[in-house]
């Protein structure tokens, strides 16, 4: 066995020079760009990044050489005397402002006559949103292992997308597919941060393999995984909202900027989620959205459990909650006067098919979280503080709402070589082939449930091949919201076509079921078109949170949570999986942010990042609305990231009287009035 | 260096570097993965072992340090009555920890009932948080870990009476 370990750029960004290595001992091998036998670079949904960079660096700590070995001690020491010299240049790290030639991707699209409606809007409000980039921290510092077994190669690691694994290893070594064998290993909560980085992690495990001639493995330390994997993109939303004279919402302009670092991974898919869903849970019908992808030198930034649509449904919620502030209204109320409903119209033009449950979610929290008590009591003496000198903690409590686009992650891909096979057995057991890798037990609860459900066959006697990408058919990347809106409606059709041949062949009988995106969204100039969702899920939460009257630091006391995820398989599961977001979503709330110095991440980041623990975690209480046997399965673990962030905000502007516009809550600017309201 | 010392209750030797430390022993010498080895500092927690019965983090212990000792890693632990009780707790309770927390944990855990048979939420969760993860049910972990205390106290009882 040989270890591989990353010798990295020092500079942000600038031309790559020369890579001056050590006299290398026997046995020990360097290996630069020009070694790649095939394509030197990982495509990702567009984007393109290299393997090893060649002429140019975009960020500090960008791969430049790969050094193997038998001692990684020794490994250690070569790497140290390696000298990387880069022509630098200035790092453009600037993004909110950012030049034309920075932007990766522009989205637009208007819907109604927006300029009509703000030139008769009554007043107009203009608040901006940030959040900063969050860590996955997932369990276990990414790595990867290569080793040959007869004809093929074997990689393995810890990864949500299988075959991208071995598409990319195939691209990198110019083989052909086939020669490839991808086993992924245990996923733990990957938070979507395993979604295309272990490929580039197993393209220099099997390069070293491959040139080597040895089983090979690489694995990062905390630190390098820390400093250098992809973390969350960081936003800047700008909403400008137009209101008639009874303060309803007529009209919304919206920009997002979203910071995608170098090589803007994933930008697309990050763009476009956020845009349509711009509006959270609001419908307006005159709206205007500007969306940029915009490219910086600090290590690449994109996914995070709620892709995309996290950021702009902090933004929609947490204006909402601010005009029913400033206008003296109960935010439930408002906002139930501007709740999507079935026939909305959505950004795309097209009405909404679905009834949505926002209004009997809103009913639900009110009740359990005493909310309107609460709310009025916290409000009073938020208006009375600046009177009454106090020194004990304010309070604020909050609420916010979103919902899920389920089958909206990914439907650009190319969907139709996605699917899923079921083979009922003799002995009446199933098998479920999919590469899609479920983080936790929850989603193969749900997948079994399903089947055994249209099958009826006791859900014990359904079991799913381990997946290697030789066995298994290609199911597309595993995120919260497809494993449930895709995998499972897959599952469910290739059941069904069996329980049709069920008594007319003979078992075995096998049946595969390939996915076909409805319409996904089409984008042509200011115009998007398409209807993306296959369902939704809806979620309201309410965050109640007192403050350190000097720190402003904030301690949450409670988060009550309702969820309309259509049938719930597994109740504890379900809970679980909500809990987890809740947590993760209220760690960025308070104190999760990625520590950027002049781009780059310091060493030991790590250890001053925050991370909520366990001691410090409010009780949160997850209620669902009642369901029918009959109904369908819903995505529901990312609802959480789509409103507790927003649910948060409300509740910290209301404690501090500041507006609480980004996230870490830090405080703010004071609370202002709005004019004309 | 020549090690000698007690693991998972059998007696064991193995050769060591100066600089190694007992996570990598552990992992490398006697493939004892559930041993987990994330940031290598004493941060996270999930190399936990118990060493002469106290839990610590085994990157932080040079090997130098394991002679004469005893160590249990999770796998030995999963051998005991103990584990037994935490195991049937958390199933009951819902609380899922995924394979690379599960370990330590469930160490934690355990070094928390020998303490304080009866223990409070706040104990519970305090203890717990030696070990990083991001995924936290703290309900479903807090009825977890008191459900099985409520086992362990019903198995000593039926031991001391039998
Ligand atoms: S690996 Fe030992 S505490 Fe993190
Ligand atoms: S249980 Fe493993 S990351 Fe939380």
């Amino acid at each position: 066995m040989i270890h591989v370990t990353t010798v990295r750029s020092p500079a942000c960004r600038g031309v790559l020079e020369s890579i001056e290595a050590p006299h290398l001992p026997r046995g020990y091998r360097a290996i630069y760009a020009e070694d790649i036998p095939g394509e030197n670079r990982l495509a990702i949904l567009g984007s393109e990044i290299p393997i090893l960079a060649r002429d140019r660096v975009a960020y500090a700590g960008e791969p430049v050489l790969l050094l193997a070995g038998p001692d990684p001690g020794r490994l250690a020491e070569l790497r140290d005397a390696v000298r990387v010299v880069v022509r630098e240049e200035d790092p453009v790290l600037e993004w909110e402002s950012f030049d034309p030639d920075q932007v990766v991707l522009r989205r637009s699209a208007d819907s109604g006559d927006p300029d009509e409606a703000f030139a008769a809007a009554a007043s107009v409000l203009e608040a901006r949103y940030r959040t900063e980039s969050q860590d996955h921290l997932y369990p276990e510092p990414q790595g990867a292992l290569a080793v040959f077994d007869y004809d093929k190669l074997v990689v393995k690691c810890a990864t949500q997308w299988p075959f991208h694994v071995r598409d990319c290893v195939r691209s990198v070594l110019g083989v052909k597919p086939q020669e490839i064998l991808v086993l992924p290993t245990p996923l733990g909560i990957p938070m979507d941060g395993r979604l295309w980085y272990p490929s580039v992690l197993a393209c220099h495990a099997a390069l070293a393999a491959y040139l080597c001639r040895k089983p090979a493995r690489i694995l990062l330390s905390r630190d390098e995984d820390f400093r250098f994997t992809p973390k969350k993109a960081r936003s800047s939303v700008t909403l400008r909202a137009g209101l008639d004279a009874e303060g309803g919402l007529t009209v919304l302009e919206a920009r997002i900027v979203l910071n995608t670092g170098a090589y803007a991974p994933l930008a697309a898919e990050l763009l476009e989620q956020a845009c349509l869903q711009v509006t959270g849970s609001l419908s307006v019908p005159n709206l205007r959205v500007h969306g940029y992808a915009v490219r910086t030198n600090t290590p690449p930034l994109g996914a995070f459990s709620g892709m995309g649509a996290a950021h702009s449904a902090f933004a929609a919620e947490s204006l909402a909650s601010r005009i029913a502030r400033e206008r003296e209204e109960d935010p439930l109320e408002w906002r139930s006067r501007h709740f999507l409903r079935k026939g909305s119209v959505l950004i795309t033009g097209e009405r909404l098919r679905e009834k949505t449950s926002f209004e009997e979610i809103g009913r639900m929290l009110r009740a359990s979280s005493d909310f309107a008590r609460k709310h009025g009591s916290y409000e009073l003496i938020r208006k009375r503080r600046s009177a009454i000198r106090s020194e004990e903690s304010p309070r604020g409590i909050g609420i916010a709402f979103g919902y899920q686009a389920n089958g909206a992650a990914f439907a650009a891909l190319a969907a139709d070589s996605f699917s899923v096979e079921s083979t009922l057995n003799k002995d009446l057991s199933l098998a479920i082939s999919t590469s899609a890798i479920a983080g936790d037990e929850g989603i193969r609860a749900i997948w079994r449930s399903t089947a055994a459900g249209i099958l009826g066959i006791p859900a014990g006697k359904v079991y799913f091949p381990a997946v290697s990408t030789a066995a298994v058919p290609d199911s597309g990347p595993s995120v919260l919201s497809r494993n449930v809106a895709v995998i499972n409606r897959l599952i469910e059709r290739s059941c069904v076509a069996i329980r049709g041949r069920r008594f007319r062949s003979p078992l075995p009988i096998s049946s595969r079921a390939v996915h076909r995106a409805r319409n996904p969204l089409r984008w042509e100039g200011d115009v998007v078109r398409g209807y993306p969702f296959e369902s939704l899920s809806c979620c309201g939460a309410v965050v109640e949170l007192e403050l350190n009257p000097w720190s402003l630091e904030p301690r949450v006391l409670g988060v009550w949570i309702c969820v309309d995820g259509g049938r719930i398989a597994s109740e504890r599961f379900a809970r679980s999986a909500l809990s987890t977001s809740a947590i993760a979503a209220l760690g960025q709330c308070i104190r999760e942010r990625l520590p950027l110095e002049g781009g780059r991440v310091p060493e030991d980041g790590y250890r001053e990042y925050g991370v909520l623990s366990l001691a410090e975690t409010p009780p949160v209480a997850i209620e669902f609305l009642p369901w029918d046997d009959g109904d369908p399965l819903k995505g529901i673990g990312e609802l959480p990231f789509l409103c507790v962030p927003a649910a948060f905000s409300a509740a910290a502007a209301q404690a501090s009287d500041l507006n609480a516009d980004r996230l870490p809550f830090e405080g703010g600017e004071p609370l202002a009035g709005m004019d004309g309201l | 260096m020549k090690l000698d010392f007690i693991l998972n209750g059998e007696d064991v030797s193995c050769q060591a570097e100066a600089g190694d430390r007992l996570s990598e022993i552990l992992r490398d010498r006697f493939s004892l993965l559930g041993v987990k080895s994330d940031c290598r500092s004493g941060h996270c927690g999930l190399c936990l072992v118990s060493l002469n019965g106290r839990t610590v983090p085994a990157c932080l212990v040079p090997a130098f340090r394991v002679r004469g000792s005893e160590v249990i890693t999770i796998e030995g632990f999963e051998q005991t009555d103990e584990y037994s009780d935490l195991r049937e707790g958390f199933r009951k309770s819902g609380a899922e920890p995924c394979e690379f927390c599960r370990g330590a944990l469930l160490l934690a855990a355990a070094s928390l009932l020998e303490e304080r048979p009866r223990p409070e939420a706040q104990e519970i969760l305090e203890r717990l948080s030696t070990v990083f993860c991001r995924c936290h049910d703290p309900a479903a972990l807090v009825r977890g870990v008191q459900t099985a205390a409520e086992l362990r106290a019903r198995r000593m009882y039926f031991r001391a009476h039998r």
